[in-house]
C-alpha cells in the first residue's frame, strides 16, 4: 500500500506541470471562447456560442484558413516522411561521407524558425533570389517566378521550406527504426531471392511502423502548428493566401483584438489536432494489427504445413517484429 | 503554513531589494521629481535602434531627476502590439509605454489604459496640427513623437540625368514612370508586405479627399465600391499592368525593394522617408533622394495634398501607473526642444515637438514638407485592422491582375464580414 502511495507521488510533479501549462489554459481558453473580451478591457462581456456561430456560419477568412492549414499539412506529412525515409535508408550504413550527410542535413533542425525564414524569403525574392537566378543562369527563365507573392503557389512554397527545415530531424527517428531491424532479416530475403522492392515492401516498411507512427503524428501537429515560419515569411498573404489556422487566431487575438473569438477558433483547432491524430494513431494500430494477425495465422499454417520458409512469407517474421 | 509565508516575505524583499538595485543610481538626497521619492520607471516601446540616443537622455534626465529612474524595455517592432498588450493587462505594466496610431490606440484607449494628458503644461511644446492622432473625444491621451512621411522615395539624380521634372498630375506621373521604363529603370520598387497599404494612402489621398469618407468604411457609410475608391484601384490597377512595378512585385520583401533601389536601378521605391537613412547606407551616399507622391488628379490645381505623413511613436502614461507624475516629468523632459532635437538628429527621425533644430541634412531637406498640405495616413483612420487588411488586400488583388471591380466587391464583402463580428 505504501509502495503504490509512493508511486503516484512520483507522478505529482509531472500531473502539476500537465495542469498549470495545459488543462488550467485550456480551461480558461475555453471559458474565454464565450465572451467577447478584446485582450484589454477589464469589462468581458459574455457572447454565449454566438462566437462558434459566426465562426461555422460567416467566417469565410475562418474557411479559407482551414483550407490553406489542410494543403500545407497533407503537402508536408506526406513529402516529409517520405524524404526522411528515402535518405534515412540511403545514408542507414554508418560510413564517414553518410556521418557527414546525416549532419548536414540534420543542420536546418538547429536553426531558428525566423533565421531559416530570412533564408528562405532572400532565396525566393523575384529579383535578387538565388531561386531565380539560379533558374536564369540555366537558361530557365520561362520557370521564373514572383514565389511568395503569387496567391496560387506561395502556400507550397512555405511548405517546401517547412520540409527543408525539419527533415533531418524525422531523418534521424527513421534511421533508429531502421537500425533496429535485425540484419538476419534481410539475409534471409536475399538467401530467398526476394528482390529490393520486396525486401522493403515485407521487411522494411513493416517493421517501420513504430517510427512512421512517430514521424507522422509529429510531423502532423508540428505542420498544423508552423507559426514562425508563416508569421515570418508572409504573415499570412498575399491576400490571406497564407493564412493558416495559427496566424489566423494570432491576427484575430493581437491584431484584431478578438481574444474570445480567437480562443473559439483555438479550440475547435484544437479539437481537428486531437481528432485527426487519434485517427492516424488508429490507422496505423490497424494496420500494424492487421499484420499482426495476418502474421500469425500464416505461422500457424506454415508450422503444421510446410516448415521450410517462403520468400512470399517474409511478413511472418516482420510481422512478429513489430508485434 | 507560517514557515511559507516567512519563505514568501524573505523572498519578496530580496526581490524588491534587487528590483532597486537594477534601477540605477541609489537615493539620492536631492530628489526633486514627482514626490521625491525614490521611483524607477519602465519605458516600453519598440525601437531598439534608438536605444543608445534614448540612453544618453534617460542619463541626462536622472541627472536633473536622481530620485527618478528610467529602465527601457524594448520589444521587436513586429512582436511589439502582442506583447505590449500583455504588459498593459498586468498588475505591473509599463509606466510609460509606446503605441501605433489607428486600431491599436483605438483598443488601448477603450480599454481605458492611457491616463489623459490634456492639462499637461508641456502639450504647448508641441506642433499641435502633429499630435492630433492622439487624441479622442476632444481628450490627449497619448502624444505622438515622430513624423514620417509615407510618400515614395526618388532618385532625384536619375531625374535629372533622364530630364524628369518630378510630376504635379496624374497624366505627368504616368509619363515619368513611362520615360524611366524607356530608359531600362523599373519605375517604381514595391514592397509586398507593406507598400501595398502604404502605397495605396498616397493614391486615395486626393481621389477621397472628405476624412469622413474614408472613415465610413468603419460604419458600412462608405463601400469600397463607391467611384473614389474604385478609381483608386483602377489607378493601382494601371501602374501595375502598365508594368510601371518591379516583376514580382508582391513576394518582394522590404530589404530587397531598398536593395533595388539602392543600387540605383529605379526611380521610385514604394515606402517612406524612413527608408532614405537605409538606402544612404546601402549605397554609401550615391545619390540625392527626395520624397513623391503620386498626384492622382487630372491636374495639379485639383490636388488638395501633397503627401501623406504619419506622426506615430505615441507616447502614453498608464493609467494605472503607481508613478503617473514622475512618468509626466518624463514627458515633458522629451518634450523640451534641445531634447527632441537630440533624439531627431541622433536617430535621423523628424519629431512633432516645435522649434527643433535639425542638423541632419536629410531632416534638413524633409522640414518644409511640414508646411506643405499634407494628409495623415488615411489608414490610420481606421480604428478596425481587419478593415485595414481588408482595403490592402483589394490592392494585393488589383496589383495581381484583378479587376478592380471585383476585387473592390471582395474587399467590400470582407469588410461587411469583419464589422458583423462585434
Amino acid at each position: 500500500m505504501r509502495t503504490k502511495k509512493s508511486i503516484y507521488l512520483f507522478l505529482v510533479p509531472g500531473g502539476l506541470l500537465f495542469l498549470i501549462f495545459f488543462v488550467v489554459p485550456t480551461l480558461y481558453g475555453l471559458s474565454l471562447s464565450f465572451t467577447n473580451w478584446d485582450g484589454l478591457s477589464s469589462k468581458v462581456p459574455f457572447a454565449g456560442f454566438s462566437n462558434y456561430t459566426h465562426l461555422f456560419t460567416d467566417d469565410t477568412m475562418f474557411h479559407g484558413a482551414v483550407g490553406n492549414t489542410l494543403k500545407f499539412v497533407v503537402m508536408v506529412v506526406i513529402l516529409q516522411s517520405f524524404f526522411s525515409l528515402l535518405f534515412a535508408i540511403f545514408l542507414l550504413r554508418n560510413t564517414k561521407t553518410n556521418i557527414f550527410l546525416r549532419t548536414l542535413y540534420f543542420f536546418p533542425t538547429i536553426l531558428a524558425s525566423v533565421s531559416v525564414a530570412f533564408i528562405w524569403t532572400f532565396i525566393y525574392d523575384p529579383n535578387i533570389g538565388i531561386l531565380n537566378t539560379l533558374l536564369k543562369d540555366f537558361g530557365l527563365s520561362s520557370l521564373q517566378h514572383s514565389w511568395l507573392g503569387d496567391p496560387h503557389i506561395a502556400i507550397y512554397c512555405l511548405g517546401i521550406v517547412e520540409i527543408w527545415a525539419h527533415t533531418g530531424q524525422l531523418l534521424i527517428i527513421y534511421l533508429a527504426g531502421l537500425q533496429q531491424i535485425p540484419v538476419e532479416l534481410y539475409e534471409v530475403a536475399k538467401i530467398e531471392g526476394a528482390t529490393r522492392w520486396q525486401t522493403f515492401r515485407k521487411v522494411t516498411w513493416p517493421l517501420l511502423t513504430p517510427a512512421t507512427t512517430m514521424v507522422v503524428a509529429y510531423t502532423t501537429i508540428q505542420s498544423f502548428r508552423a507559426f514562425d515560419l508563416v508569421y515570418a515569411m508572409t504573415d499570412g498573404g498575399p491576400n490571406n493566401s497564407t493564412e493558416i489556422l495559427a496566424t489566423y487566431i494570432y491576427h484575430q487575438a493581437f491584431q484584431y483584438n478578438h481574444v474570445g473569438y480567437a480562443s473559439a477558433v483555438s479550440m475547435v483547432f484544437m479539437i481537428v489536432i486531437a481528432i485527426i491524430t487519434m485517427l492516424q494513431f488508429g490507422i496505423l494500430r490497424l494496420q500494424s494489427g492487421s499484420r499482426e494477425k495476418k502474421s500469425s495465422k500464416k505461422k500457424a499454417r506454415s508450422t503444421s504445413a510446410n516448415p521450410t520458409a517462403n520468400p512470399k512469407d517474409l511478413e511472418y517474421v516482420s510481422g512478429g517484429g513489430t508485434a | 503554513m507560517k514557515k511559507l509565508m516567512k519563505t514568501l516575505a524573505v523572498f519578496s524583499a530580496v526581490g524588491s531589494l534587487l528590483v532597486t538595485g537594477c534601477g540605477g543610481s541609489g537615493a539620492s538626497s536631492n530628489a526633486n521629481g514627482g514626490n521625491g521619492k525614490e521611483v524607477t520607471l519602465t519605458f516600453l516601446h519598440w525601437r531598439g535602434e534608438d536605444v543608445p540616443t534614448f540612453k544618453k537622455i534617460i542619463s541626462e534626465f536622472h541627472k536633473k531627476y536622481p530620485n527618478i529612474n528610467v529602465q527601457m524595455q524594448v520589444l521587436p517592432s513586429n512582436q511589439y502590439i502582442a506583447q505590449a498588450q500583455a504588459n498593459l493587462t498586468g498588475n505591473h505594466g509599463a509606466d510609460i509605454f509606446t503605441s501605433f496610431p489607428g486600431s491599436e490606440f483605438s483598443a488601448i484607449n477603450k480599454a481605458g489604459l492611457y491616463e489623459d494628458l490634456s492639462s499637461q503644461p508641456f502639450l504647448s511644446n508641441f506642433n499641435s496640427d502633429l499630435i492630433k492622432s492622439g487624441q479622442k473625444d476632444g481628450k490627449q491621451f497619448a502624444i505622438p513623437y515622430q513624423v514620417v512621411f509615407n510618400m515614395p522615395v526618388y532618385n532625384k539624380d536619375l531625374f535629372k540625368k533622364l530630364n524628369i521634372e518630378p510630376p504635379t498630375d496624374w497624366n505627368g506621373f504616368l509619363k515619368a514612370c513611362q520615360t524611366l521604363k524607356d530608359h531600362g529603370y523599373t519605375p517604381i520598387v514595391f514592397a509586398g508586405k507593406v507598400s501595398a497599404g502604404q502605397f495605396y494612402n498616397d493614391i486615395v489621398m486626393n481621389n477621397v479627399t472628405d476624412p469622413n469618407v474614408f472613415t465610413g468604411l468603419l460604419t458600412g457609410k462608405s463601400k469600397l465600391t463607391d467611384p473614389d475608391f474604385l478609381k483608386s484601384f483602377e489607378q493601382m490597377g494601371e501602374l501595375a499592368q502598365k508594368g510601371y512595378f518591379q516583376t514580382g512585385a508582391l513576394g518582394t520583401s522590404q530589404d530587397a525593394a531598398t536593395a533595388i533601389f539602392a543600387e540605383g536601378k529605379a526611380g521610385m521605391l514604394a515606402l517612406g522617408s524612413y527608408q532614405i537613412t537605409p538606402v544612404n547606407k546601402d549605397n554609401n551616399n550615391g545619390f540625392k533622394m527626395g520624397l513623391l507622391a503620386p498626384i492622382t488628379t487630372a491636374s495639379a490645381t485639383d490636388a488638395k495634398y501633397q503627401g501623406v505623413d504619419t506622426t506615430t511613436f505615441m507616447l502614453g502614461v498608464n493609467a494605472k501607473s503607481p508613478h503617473k507624475k514622475e512618468a509626466e516629468e518624463f514627458l515633458q523632459f522629451l518634450s523640451q526642444p534641445d531634447i527632441a532635437a537630440q533624439y531627431a538628429n541622433e536617430t535621423s527621425q523628424m519629431v512633432t515637438v516645435k522649434d527643433v533644430k535639425y542638423t541632419v541634412p536629410a531632416l534638413q531637406e524633409m522640414e518644409p514638407l511640414l508646411k506643405k498640405p499634407l494628409r495623415f495616413q488615411p489608414m490610420y483612420t481606421l480604428t478596425n485592422q481587419q478593415v485595414v487588411d481588408d482595403v490592402t488586400n483589394v490592392v494585393e488583388d488589383v496589383i495581381s491582375g484583378k479587376d478592380p471591380k471585383v476585387a473592390a466587391k471582395k474587399g467590400q464583402d470582407a469588410i461587411n464580414q469583419a464589422l458583423s463580428l462585434k
